[in-house]
């Protein structure tokens, strides 16, 4: 599996703990949606950061996605639930590791 | 050596300040429901006025510092009492005690609570709270609301600490301008007697509040990691800190809010 469908399948099973072993130790997630529900950007940077900030989030139901669907080698688009609140939105794996672990990864509204 | 004044210090972070601040070699003065030195319902305003008629009997000379702590969960199921006790009485006793504290250009430390910053207050209640503090209508609204619900407590006691918060900050430059600083400390979810006899489903959710300094391990705060920054913002050393709502949490708000510099 590419690691956009990794991201993918970790984010719809609300794996926080998978979703951050797909990123490497200083990995990132930037979610630009957020600012279209009157929230401040996500910036999460590292990879234990990830699995606590995903944790809560999917634990109190505040971040979810639905209807995914990979369009290239390094895209997929969903609509986010930001707590009830939906954004069409596209993510990016921007930069990978030798061993094919995340860098860097973007979510922007679409 | 200081006199300082304590709410809520028979038990969890009080207890630890109160220890901390008799360490240094302070006199420390109780007030609380149960075990105090001054023994009130801080709830009622007859236990708020004689907390601070005794505090003036015993030190007309004025006070070096006061920490307002007490305070009970959204899950006290008690909802005019996360109001009354929460938000009225602790702004009843520190401006109660204004004057003592100004005589001797003290400070006031005020406990609020980290959850101020993840959204989970009711504005509604918190802007009653801030700019209209009128307690008998407020607890006529909240009477209204579901006591059993544990979302609707979580969301009061969210409300009267943030009212808090923003009390802090309000009052902070004319307090200061006298010659006394105020601030808040907004701590984590802490080990206390409280946490410790939470149900199973409350301790799973503060678990999924992640603690950066205890990653992987599963824990809360300790007491004592939010007592000695009271002591601190109480002490002489923080004379430069003032309306500052400083969140001893270990990082869970940079890690929810990182954008939020400010």
């Amino acid at each position: 599996m590419k690691p956009i469908e990794k991201y993918v399948q970790a984010m719809e099973n609300k794996d926080f703990a998978g979703l951050a072993e797909l990123f490497t130790r200083d990995g990132r997630i930037c979610d630009y949606c957020t600012n279209t529900s009157s929230q401040k950007e996500y910036h999460i940077y590292g990879q234990e950061a990830i699995n606590m900030f995903f944790r809560n989030k999917f634990g109190f139901r505040q971040y979810s996605i639905a209807e995914a669907e990979v369009v290239n080698d390094t895209q997929a688009e969903f609509i986010a639930n930001f707590g009830g609140y939906n954004v069409m939105a596209i993510a990016t794996v921007r930069e990978v590791d030798e061993s094919g672990l995340i860098k860097n990864l973007t979510v922007r509204p679409k | 050596m200081g006199v300082y004044a304590i709410s809520g210090a028979s038990s969890g972070i009080g207890a630890k300040t109160k220890e901390l601040l008799l360490q240094r070699g302070h006199e420390v003065i109780n007030i609380d429901l149960k075990d105090g030195d001054i023994c009130v319902n801080l709830a009622s305003e007859e236990g708020r006025q004689e907390a601070v008629d005794t505090l003036h009997k015993m030190h007309p000379e004025g006070l070096d510092g006061i920490i307002c702590n007490a305070g009970v969960s959204g899950a006290c199921g008690n909802l005019p009492l996360v109001i009354s006790l929460n938000y009225f009485g602790t702004v009843a006793l520190a401006r109660g005690v204004y004057d003592l504290l100004c005589k001797k250009k003290g400070s006031c430390v005020v406990t609020a609570s980290n959850t101020i910053s993840q959204g989970a207050g009711r504005m509604d209640i918190a802007d009653l709270l801030n700019n209209i503090g009128d307690e008998k209508r407020v607890l006529s609204l909240v009477s209204q609301m579901d006591s059993s619900n544990l979302s609707v407590g979580n969301s009061l006691y969210v409300s009267t600490k943030y009212a808090l918060a923003r009390w802090v900050r309000r009052v902070s430059a004319s307090w200061a301008a006298n010659g006394v600083r105020i601030n808040a400390v907004a701590p984590g979810n802490v080990n206390t007697t409280m946490t410790a006899t939470m149900s199973t489903s409350a301790k799973m959710a503060l678990n999924a509040l992640p603690i950066p300094t205890k990653y992987g391990q599963e824990c809360l705060m300790d007491a004592d990691e939010i007592a000695e920054v009271m002591v601190f913002l109480a002490s002489d050393a923080a004379r430069g800190v003032n309306g500052n709502v400083m969140f001893v949490d270990g990082g869970t708000d940079a890690l929810l809010n990182s954008e939020k510099v400010y």
